[in-house]
């Protein structure tokens, strides 16, 4: 019974040795982005559930090769005659693979005038930028382009 | 001479009542994400970005925004207005950490 026991020891002990490394390794992991969401809850959360609509109407403008990925100019221009009852409502910018997929979601009103937006972006690496429209009587659009992001030179 | 966090451009420099013009406004901002190291102290920094941005024109709210980390550091915002009379625009954005910065723009139209 001496020698058993004398074994589960060394086991246990062996056991908290192994799970050392792997908390230190851990804790030295990159820290989590604050509020974290994927591209699809995100999406989910704007839609509602509903199938956004691909469309013409919408233009969205990024380069499709960025030097840097801190700094990405975006702009948004949806066709709209912008009147009381026919605007857009909001326009929201998303990625897909950022920690925190959603960029902004601007809210507009018909005293805007022109339904544009313009904006620059962080990405953290080759991905999609998404831009979804909603207008004013529930439909969503939806245009998308993929940013190649080439920092470190050799792109 | 305080230093200057915000800016709001208006183009054309010359308009008239009705016409729509671009309205950019920009700020002076860290837009930390929480998740950069420091370089030298290898620290993380704390989070600190923009949540909201709003627009009010006469008392009339125009465009209100909900930003999130993934901006750009000195963000620039740019939309169209219609001008509708004479009067303020003013532009307000709040921080996550409750800081408030307000910044207004006398709208004169000529002609």
């Amino acid at each position: 019974m001496q020698r058993r026991d004398f074994f589960k020891k060394i086991g246990s002990v062996t056991a908290v040795a192994a799970v050392m490394p792997v908390m230190s390794f851990a804790a030295d992991a990159k820290p989590v982005s604050p509020n974290k969401m994927s591209y699809e809850t995100a999406l989910n959360a704007i839609t509602n559930g509903k199938t956004p609509k691909k469309s013409n109407k919408v233009s969205l403008k990024v380069p499709e090769i960025a030097e840097n990925g801190a700094v990405v100019p975006v702009t948004v221009n949806v066709e709209s005659p912008m009147t009381e009852n026919d605007y857009v409502k909001s326009i929201h910018v998303l990625n897909t693979k950022n920690g925190n997929s959603r960029c902004i979601d601007v809210n507009l009103t018909p005293a805007n005038g022109k339904a544009m937006f313009s904006t620059r972006i962080k990405l953290g690496g080759t991905q999609d930028v998404v831009a979804v429209v909603e207008l004013s009587n529930g439909e969503f659009l939806i245009a998308s382009q993929n940013v190649k992001v080439t920092i470190g030179g050799c792109g | 001479m305080a230093e200057r966090k915000s800016l709001i451009k208006i183009k054309p420099k010359r308009y008239k009542d009705g016409e729509i013009v671009k309205v950019s406004f920009m700020v002076m901002h860290p837009m930390d994400t929480g998740m950069g190291k420091d370089k030298k102290t290898k620290e993380i920094i704390p989070a600190k970005y923009i949540n909201s941005v709003k627009f009010v024109y006469n008392g009339k709210e125009i465009t209100n925004m909900t930003v999130w980390e993934s901006l750009s550091v000195n963000p620039v915002f740019t939309t169209y207005m219609k001008i509708n009379g004479k009067g303020n625009l003013t532009i307000t954005y709040t921080d996550n950490t409750g800081e408030v910065h307000e910044t207004t723009k006398k709208i004169k139209p000529k002609g």
